[in-house]
């Protein structure tokens, strides 16, 4: 279904001196640009520095929107938690407008679908759209039958151009800690693959990986926005390629038929990119 | 095939073989297993485990007749009294083991940790005590730990789909299983067939778990007078009787069971995460610690140890009751929808066999591990009883 032409740029150095170096993708006035973290909500220093790190992108790259692919916030969940582990960090993006759509993660306390900057409309699952894109947010840690019912019926409603999905558990993935998901694959892959969805983002695995398109959906893991599982990745047949060395983030741009993608660590450097071409659905 | 299901009744092996069959092919070919597991898992937990409530309500039904462990108050209240202080433990352990987190998300499962698998406990206090009060005592420990977390999985599903025909149903199940009685109908499918049916269509449409909905009907259904002791009724007695509701569904339920500990154990443990870890804690940190300080506070308070039974025995069985396997598996799925939250909480129900091991060491430090020759002699008598 889909032909995905990436390359892998691995640049050397570090970047903090010289800030954010140049987003790899095309920049176009008109397309959907927008980041994607994952098991970001620690509160430590690396999520600062993640966050820091996405705010001088945004100054050359201006992504409207930021998917929070879950764990958006660990450990105590108060008031003052929401602050530290969240408002503060990304307080420039905040402060520029950009809007963020998270999803939950094991980690994530219910109540966090009634945070406001969370944009969740006080439910577990939700669909929203921008441009030719509409995003599908599910909540796996409890896939319970009104939910499966409520994808299929939206996936089925939905005549996007683009299909992304997004949600806490990969259904691939080569992390070792937890790796793929099996049992939600096969009850999610059938209705992606059925319902013509093009790309799926998770968390969980506190990498950066991207698969090999799987039966024509490429399926990307950006789990590491706040920690890191150094060495993680056990690379196989599946990896497209990944990243387990530092704490890392994705900026992403579609335009047209074209998604362009581009992976950056905690200091700013380029661990992958690509472009993932849509086909026309039968 | 009758010969090898009876044999697996016997030895409570069903849902162990299920168990191992389960893991090996989920760690073998991952996708083809989980999809099966999936394609059975309402037939089986929803449907099939409603049999196995059936035969186990029966078990419980017989203990309070006359000669039954549970048919005096003075019998039974020491393991009742250590059951509820096990499952306050257990329940306080894991919600604690939680907050200190602040892993919210998990607190609703706090049901899993009543389960005590009965059969397998049972086993255990028998190879490492021998014959005795022992055995009666954890059983009737897992009958009244179960029964808090079956009441607890029941209202936990309240209302999720309720629609008026459910109350409706369920009374007229009542109904047509009274009047079967009344009109001495002795094949008991035709009771599980008729009112069977509308029961489980009832509580289905009540938001009752309709895996439940077969234990109104046990009272009415046909059955021949029991022995006076549950542990040890001769296999040719009353029980071997084709209308007594035991004899029926005694070879369906291994085979239900089997299926249960298929389609439920199988899972690919890659790390274990906060909600494995809180049921492992609870069942086996909480329930002993809670066992002990009831029953150290009944005897404080005068009730009396049965006889035979010391300190030294009542850690052994403590720590035999703390593997919830079985129940931990149907308690689980009860209170977790599918997805990665029920696998999390699945690993910490098996991850509770290392009770099974933790029993045996205390016995062997204790020094209350029975000979081999008296436990050759013990294991010689047939036990039914699985809880």
């Amino acid at each position: 279904m889909m032909r995905v032409g990436a390359v892998l740029l691995l640049l050397a150095g570090s970047a903090w001196a010289s800030g954010a170096q140049d987003a790899a993708l095309p920049n176009r006035p008109a397309s959907l640009k927008f980041a994607a973290i994952g098991d970001n909500g620690t509160g430590e220093p690396p999520e600062y520095d993640i966050g820091r790190q996405m705010a001088a992108y945004h100054r050359q790259f201006p992504f409207e929107l930021v998917i929070m692919l879950g764990d958006n916030l660990y450990g105590r969940q108060q008031q003052q938690d929401f602050v530290n582990k969240f408002e503060a960090p990304f307080r420039s993006l905040l402060e520029a407008g950009v809007s963020f759509y998270a999803a939950l993660g094991n980690h994530d306390n219910p109540s966090q679908q009634r945070y406001p900057p969370f944009n969740m409309g006080g439910v577990r699952y939700y669909t929203y759209a921008r441009r030719n894109v509409r995003f599908f947010v599910l909540d796996s840690d409890f896939l319970d039958p009104p939910q499966r019912a409520w994808i299929e019926r939206a996936l089925q409603q939905s005549t996007d151009d683009w299909k992304i999905c997004y949600f806490h558990h990969p259904l691939y993935s080569d992390g070792r800690t937890h790796g793929s998901q099996v049992d939600l694959r096969v009850v999610l892959e059938p209705l992606f693959v059925a319902h013509g969805v093009n790309v799926v983002f998770s968390g969980h695995d506190h990498v950066y990986e991207r698969l090999k398109p799987q039966k024509g959906i490429t399926y990307f893991v950006s789990g590491a926005g706040g920690q890191l599982r150094k060495g993680d990745v056990k690379r196989s047949e599946m990896t497209a390629a990944a990243f387990d060395q530092d704490c890392s983030f994705m900026l992403v741009e579609v335009s047209s038929d074209d998604l362009f993608f581009q992976a950056v660590s905690r200091t700013g450097t380029t661990v992958d990119s690509g472009v993932i071409h849509r086909q026309g659905r039968p | 095939m009758n010969r090898a299901l009876r044999f697996a009744a016997d030895h409570g092996l069903a849902v162990p073989l299920g168990a191992a069959i389960a893991v090996i092919w989920a760690n073998q070919g991952a996708e083809s297993y989980f999809r099966v597991a999936h394609d059975l898992a309402f037939a089986v937990n929803d449907v099939g485990m409603a049999f196995f409530f059936a035969w186990l309500t029966q078990e419980v039904l017989e203990a309070t007749m006359p000669g039954g462990a549970l048919h005096t108050w003075r019998r039974a209240t020491l393991p009742i009294v250590a059951a509820i202080g096990g499952t306050i433990g257990a329940i306080g352990t894991y919600e604690a083991f939680l907050l200190a987190g602040d892993e919210r998300l998990l607190l609703a499962g706090w049901p899993i940790v009543c389960g005590i698998d009965g059969g397998l406990s049972y086993l255990l206090v028998q190879f490492l005590l021998g014959k005795g009060d022992a055995r009666p005592f954890v059983v009737l420990m897992a009958i009244v730990s179960n029964g808090i977390g079956l009441v607890a999985v029941g209202l936990h599903q309240q209302f999720t789909h309720m629609q008026l025909a459910g109350p409706l149903l369920i009374a007229s199940g009542l109904t047509v299983s009274v009047a079967l009685r009344w009109f001495t109908i002795k094949t008991i499918w035709v009771h599980i067939v008729i009112s069977g049916a509308m029961l489980w269509w009832g509580f289905w449409w009540s938001g009752l778990h309709p895996a439940l909905a077969l234990v109104p009907i046990v009272p009415s259904l046909p059955r021949s007078p029991r022995g006076l002791n549950f542990l040890t009724d001769s296999p040719h007695g009353p029980h071997g009787s084709p209308q007594h509701v035991e004899h029926v569904l005694r070879i369906p339920v291994q085979i239900i069971l089997l299926l249960f500990a298929l389609v439920n154990a199988g899972m690919l443990v890659h790390g274990v995460e906060r909600g494995a870890l809180a049921v492992t804690v609870g069942a086996l940190f909480g329930r002993p610690v809670g066992t002990l300080l009831a029953v150290g506070l009944a005897v404080g308070l005068g009730l009396r140890l049965p006889h035979r039974i010391g300190w030294r025995e009542l850690v052994v069985i403590t720590f035999a009751s703390t593997c919830s396997f079985t129940f931990g598996l149907f308690f689980a799925t009860a209170v977790f929808p599918f997805g990665p939250v029920l696998t999390e909480a699945k690993v910490g129900a098996l991850s509770t066999l290392a009770g099974a091991l933790l029993a045996t060491a205390v016995a062997v430090v204790l020094g209350t591990r029975v000979a081999p020759a008296v436990r050759k002699r013990s294991s010689s008598t047939r036990a039914r009883i699985i809880v």
